[in-house]
């Protein structure tokens, strides 16, 4: 510790250099933070899946529609707690792109289904009560600026019986998701009332939700639902929340790889503007070590000397990257659904920077422990 | 000395010392390539996005969508309001009456990837005078499907992304087996991600009663104003009409601007590191050559010529890592196939880029020669003759 001031006083030695070798690291630590932020974010976010939450989807594909006569059989099979049939589609408010997504379910299951909905049980008597009633997401009422009580339109590719394209809810209560403070955007309707008003597809839902008695049971579960409808014209394909938002992580594509791949190519950069800095500032630094040497600094200690500087700056000029990632990342929140930098990402980002520190700092550091005092001083 | 004769001579002086300062030229160097590198391919992938609509969508196709659709995808439109449509004036007809007019079914299988797993892929079912429509489908193997039997087609970068989907392969969906008869060329548009076949039989086979658009060709690109104006005048045809242009912007331009921000923003916050990391090793050489600058200065050379040569160094420093970080892009990602969300893309580095690479390349060499090159000019000629 009683080195610290003469660390310091290294680091600063040519102060124009120092800052701005601090903003380039800096640079590449924002990159870092933001995307592998994103990255591991999107990962926990899998992570945080309900296991004891079934999709029952066709085997043609997720969303293909399957009969609304195959809850019964679902519900039979032994396990199963609660299924509701689910039907989705995109709704507009006023106009084209101000999307509301509506989810239509069986209200009594739905909401033990997806007990992360939080609603007060008036709302879900009202809903039962009134068959074009919706329970909407909080933070789809305040954008648009809704009430309970409400009569709402929104238009949608879907046609409706009458042939028009407007659908009429009646806003009867309001759900948050404490845990995931960014995802109560749906509005949640009658699953009879979206079914009896389409014009084709009637009967038909597009997935089963269930939710069972213990996660642990899911594969055993799904395997005896996708057993019971085998050779049927309803092949059905029954995943868990986690495998599904692992397959539809899949379908982002390769991020992962393009993810390593940018921040390979930006540490590389960094690594040789790094080296190539502290090598020039040992050249400079020639007599300042000798001298302390000559008072006595072991080989051994000038070494440690020069590496401690090195892992020093790393780490502040990582600090001031990922603290800047972390205003940049709730940018994108919209697009992913979390807005903090997952806190992995600062320990990661902190052995990058002890890393990156002693792959650049080692050669100057034993050049400088090697160094002979008498040649030194004589300017050798 | 003329100023262009003094900035001449500064800047080859300033090079011929290069070698002396070859650890911080191959920074800059470094830095620029990897700038250009991640930037080129970045916007390789949004380019790929761009092509799925075509590089030019033809101005006198049109698309007629259901009402309150957002994209096509969201579509739906039914069997009568897809009949309606062939009432329309403005449609293109073939010598023997035919219209120029197909309706369109999608519907999502899940197919299984060459790397194990599962991927969703749109099988598009066409009406028959699809046929008409230019460029259409250049098959490399087999023959085209034909109606009524289940038979579809696959994109050659559909068939190599996925399991199963060679020629005379069998692939079962809702209890029907469907045969792959004829392998389609990529084009690097939206239809190397479909597999195709004929509408009707799709339908029969899926249960389905609606189509999800239908797409015109008219008989010039001025007839697209009658064609509208005639579908939005029928109240009983609730529906959208776009030119193909513009439904592909609808479709994939939020999705190629989204990537050209990506690509913009890692792009920037790279070349300010890089920038600094210019701005040092161009300090370090200028202040390598005080006296040699300040005995210029002493037999007459002047400030401008100083700065002039300075910046050209900083971008002659900036420019081999415009092209080393272009074609590294290019060996690396050019043809590459990426799936995002059932759609392939193909990484396409265009001759455009280059020129994309070198402004930038020269920019970060001139910011990063800015500051240097002031400093450079402002050399005190006695102090740093005096300094030893």
């Amino acid at each position: 510790m009683k080195y610290l001031p003469l660390i310091w006083a290294g680091i600063w030695r040519k102060r124009s250099r120092a800052i701005l070798m601090l903003l380039q690291i800096a640079s590449a630590f924002v990159l870092f933070g933001v995307l592998q932020g994103l990255d591991t974010g999107v990962s926990q976010t899998i992570a945080k899946q309900h296991g004891d939450r079934l999709y029952v989807s066709s085997s043609v594909a997720m969303g293909d529609p399957l009969p609304i006569g195959l809850l019964a059989r679902i519900q039979s099979v032994p396990g199963i707690e609660y299924v509701t049939p689910r039907a989705d589609f995109d709704g507009s408010y006023q106009k084209l792109d101000q999307f509301v997504p509506v989810v239509a379910g069986d209200v009594d299951s739905f909401f033990k289904v997806y007990e992360e909905l939080k609603t007060s049980p008036a709302a879900i008597r009202a809903l039962r009560n009134d068959r074009s009633g919706a329970i909407v997401g909080i933070l789809t009422m305040r954008k648009y600026g809704w009430r309970i009580g409400d009569h709402i339109v929104l238009t949608s590719g879907l046609p409706t019986s009458n042939g028009s394209h407007d659908w009429g809810f009646d806003i009867v209560g309001t759900y948050d998701t404490p845990d995931q403070p960014t995802s109560a955007t749906a509005l949640i309707t009658n699953f009879t009332y979206l079914n009896e008003s389409r014009l084709t597809g009637r009967d038909h839902a597009d997935m089963f939700v269930t939710k069972i008695d213990s996660a642990a049971d899911a594969d055993r579960i799904g395997l005896a639902i996708d057993n019971a409808f085998a050779n049927s014209s309803n092949e059905t394909h029954t995943q868990s929340e986690a495998e599904l938002a692992a397959a539809q992580l899949q379908q982002l594509g390769d991020l992962d790889f393009i993810v390593h791949g940018i921040i390979g190519a930006v540490f590389f950069a960094v690594l040789f503007a790094t080296g190539a800095l502290m090598m020039q500032s040992l050249r400079e630094r020639v007599p300042e070590l000798a001298v302390l040497k000559t008072v006595g600094f072991t080989d051994r200690r000038v070494m440690a000397l020069i590496l401690a500087e090195s892992v020093t700056f790393c780490l502040v000029a990582a600090g001031i990257g990922l603290a800047l990632s972390t205003l940049l990342l709730p940018l994108a929140r919209q697009q992913i659904g979390f807005s903090r930098v997952p806190d992995i990402v600062f320990a990661e980002g902190a052995a990058c920077a002890v890393v990156l520190a002693f792959v650049s700092g080692w050669i100057p550091a034993s050049r400088g422990s090697r160094l002979q005092v008498v040649d030194a001083l004589a300017g050798r | 000395m003329s100023f262009l004769d003094q900035t001449f001579a500064l800047t080859a002086t300033a090079l011929r010392s290069m070698s002396g300062r070859r650890g911080a030229a191959l920074v800059t160097v470094i830095g620029v390539t990897t700038v250009v590198g991640v930037l080129i391919s970045l916007l390789a992938l949004s380019n790929g996005a761009r092509a799925l609509g075509g590089s030019e969508a033809s101005p006198d196709e049109a698309v007629v969508l259901g009402s309150g659709a957002a994209s096509s995808q969201q579509s739906v439109l039914t069997r009568d309001e897809a009949l309606a449509v062939r009432n329309a004036p403005g449609i293109k007809r073939a010598p023997d009456g035919t219209l120029y007019l197909s309706a369109t079914t999608m519907v999502s299988v899940d197919a299984i990837r060459s790397n194990g797993k599962r991927g969703s892929v749109a099988l598009v079912g066409f009406t028959p005078a699809i046929r008409l429509f230019a460029p259409g489908v250049k098959l490399i193997a087999g023959r085209m499907y034909r109606p009524g039997v289940h038979e579809l087609i696959v994109s050659d970068p559909l068939r190599k992304m996925y399991r199963g989907l060679e020629l005379g392969d069998h692939i079962t969906l809702r209890g029907t087996e469907w045969t792959v008869v004829g392998i389609a060329a990529g084009n690097g548009t939206v239809n190397d991600s479909i597999l195709r076949a004929d509408a009707d039989t799709v339908m029969s086979a899926f249960g389905r009663n609606t189509y999800q658009q239908v797409i015109v060709e008219l008989t010039s690109p001025a007839a697209f104003d009658t064609f509208k104006s005639w579908a939005l005048s029928n109240p009983a045809l609730p529906v959208q009409v776009k030119t193909e242009a513009a439904d592909f912007d609808d479709t994939f331009g939020q999705l190629h601007r989204l990537l050209d921000f990506v690509a913009y923003f890692i792009g920037g916050v790279m070349a300010s590191g890089a920038i600094c990391g210019a701005l040092n090793s161009l300090y370090a050489s200028v202040d390598a050559r005080r006296r040699e600058l300040a005995t210029l200065r002493a037999i007459g050379f002047g400030g401008g010529p100083i700065i002039a040569s300075v910046l050209i160094e900083g971008m002659l420093l900036a420019l081999p890592g415009a092209f080393l970080g272009a074609a590294a892009a290019w060996l690396l990602f050019n043809g590459h196939v990426l799936s995002t969300e059932g759609l392939i893309f193909t990484l396409t580095v265009t001759p455009g880029l280059l020129v994309v690479s070198v402004s930038w390349a020269l920019a970060m060499g001139l910011i990063g020669a800015s500051l240097p090159a002031l400093r450079a000019a402002r050399v005190p000629v006695a102090v740093a003759l005096r300094a030893t």
